[in-house]
């Protein structure tokens, strides 16, 4: 269970990393996810190194199949990343879409 | 030195009439008949167990086995995700090198088919970073990008992760006690539907149920009167930080080459000494990653020498690996997973393995990997 303060705690961190541009180390595309992400199956997952080397994993999104390969350019940005807890809190955090 | 004197397994698979518990009473039932000694002749357990308080509630495992075996000894629980196993294993070790005359019950087991797939994987998600779960990363997500780093970097193909499972399932079609007893072939594996691209349903190890168990001992009057006993020549658990990205390499799991290096320096013997090896086998690619960390195959030729199939049995290689039919055909109740492979080793050293027997084993591997490889366990076993 994810706790609405968790959510909150998050949040502090998940600004820092917005707007960020970077390149695709590697990606996945997963078909069967767990509950929290079911309705959004299926999902690319990529791993990013942002411009100041530091690695970060987000789904992309607003992509074109053609955009899953390494170093593809990226930049985060914020999105709503699982289905709502029981309280109704919405989860937001970082996604990746392409330049 | 530390014998193993006993192994029992439940079958594998989705064992919908039994519960968690029903499984452990089983696997215990079967080792101590088997080693012929009584509850009271137990002096320690050691439990592998990851999903029981995540999926059920169900935790004080420990105080559950001591109602079952009906003693009031010291018994743990250890979880180390898919490592749970040899974790509990590894402690029970490293318990009796401190411990003079004891005689020590491990036992491993999950139950993981009472729920839906999605509540499984969310619940099997908590042994990766806070990060990788909100990405929605799950652990066949973590390897198929471990697949898709190590397919483009040496120029391999799906095709090449195929023959892990093709391999796999024939064995698995050797070995009773295994979930999946039918063959598959290489069109079979390319045309199963993507789980995590690149990795399909074929390419990855099933959820299962089941419950195994082995006796240690370092009673030398004990070890005399057993008819079948092995030494623990070395047994190493090696962690590394629990997220992918945080790893030097990709297409590496450093925590399985530090724990080998370490294993068969002490065990002093060399990797050609191997005639048998159980090896984490969640993925096929993990197979492949698994082979050359150990130190069996150089990097990057995993993909062209698994297409020889020189470990499959049968076949003339000199080292035979996942007899049991691996995680991905006997199937891989987490916590069970890895005192299988070393129940398994257990059978090839001692003549039981009977239709998948390989002959004149002396030294035999077993490799137990938790999560994307925060955990690896590397035991090997000798006579």
């Amino acid at each position: 269970m994810i706790s609405p303060i968790k959510i909150w705690r998050r949040q502090k961190d998940i600004r820092k990393i917005l707007g960020r541009k970077g390149r695709i180390i590697v990606w996945t595309k997963i078909y069967t996810p767990g509950s929290d992400f079911k309705k959004y199956a299926p999902y690319p997952v990529v791993l990013v190194e942002l411009e100041n080397k530091e690695k970060i994993y987000g789904q992309l999104v607003d992509y074109k199949d053609a955009d899953l390969k390494t170093g593809c350019e990226v930049i985060s940005i914020l999105r709503k990343v699982r289905s709502s807890t029981d309280e109704g809190v919405i989860a937001y955090g970082i996604k990746f879409k392409p330049l | 030195m530390n014998h193993l004197i006993g192994y029992h397994t439940t079958q594998f698979g989705e064992l919908w009439e039994k519960s968690l518990f029903d499984l452990v009473k089983e696997a215990i039932s079967g080792v101590l008949k088997q080693t012929s000694l009584s509850n009271k002749q137990i002096d320690a357990v050691f439990f592998g167990n990851m999903l029981a308080g995540v999926l059920e509630n169900n935790l004080h495992s420990p105080s559950k086995i001591a109602e079952i075996l009906k003693v009031n000894i010291p018994i743990f629980r250890a979880e180390a995700a898919c490592a749970s196993g040899g974790a509990a294993f590894n402690l029970a070790k490293t318990y009796l090198d401190s411990n003079s005359n004891k005689n020590v019950l491990v036992v491993g087991a999950e139950k993981m088919t009472d729920y839906s797939p999605e509540e499984t994987i969310t619940g099997l998600s908590a042994a990766s970073s806070g990060e990788e779960q909100e990405a929605g990363l799950t652990f066949p997500g973590l390897y198929g990008m471990m697949a898709n780093y190590y397919l483009d970097k040496h120029h391999y193909t799906e095709e090449n992760l195929a023959y892990v499972s093709v391999k796999n399932h024939f064995h698995g079609s050797l070995n009773s006690k295994a979930h999946f007893r039918r063959e598959i072939t290489v069109k079979d594996v390319l045309s199963s539907p993507y789980v995590a691209f690149p990795l399909k349903v074929l390419d990855s190890s099933p959820i299962s149920d089941g419950a195994s168990a082995v006796i240690l001992t370092n009673n030398l009057d004990l070890i005399k009167k057993q008819k079948n006993s092995v030494s623990v020549i070395a047994s190493e658990l090696v962690t590394d930080t629990i997220s992918l990205k945080e790893r030097k390499k990709i297409d590496e799991i450093l925590a399985t080459k530090n724990a080998a290096d370490i294993a068969f320096k002490k065990a002093k013997i060399s990797r050609k000494d191997i005639k048998v090896a159980e090896v984490h086998d969640c993925f096929s690619i993990a197979e492949i990653l698994a082979m050359e960390d150990l130190g069996f195959w150089k990097k990057g030729e995993g993909g062209k020498k698994i297409k020889g199939m020189s470990t499959m049995y049968g076949n003339s290689g000199s080292l035979i690996v996942n007899t049991s039919g691996g995680l991905k055909a006997a199937g891989h109740p987490v916590g069970a997973t890895g005192i299988k492979q070393i129940g398994e080793i257990f059978l090839q050293l001692t003549g039981q393995a009977e239709k998948r027997q390989v002959k004149n084993v002396k030294y035999g591997l077993a490799h137990n990997v938790g999560g994307s490889g925060g955990t690896a366990v590397v035991t090997i076993l000798g006579i």
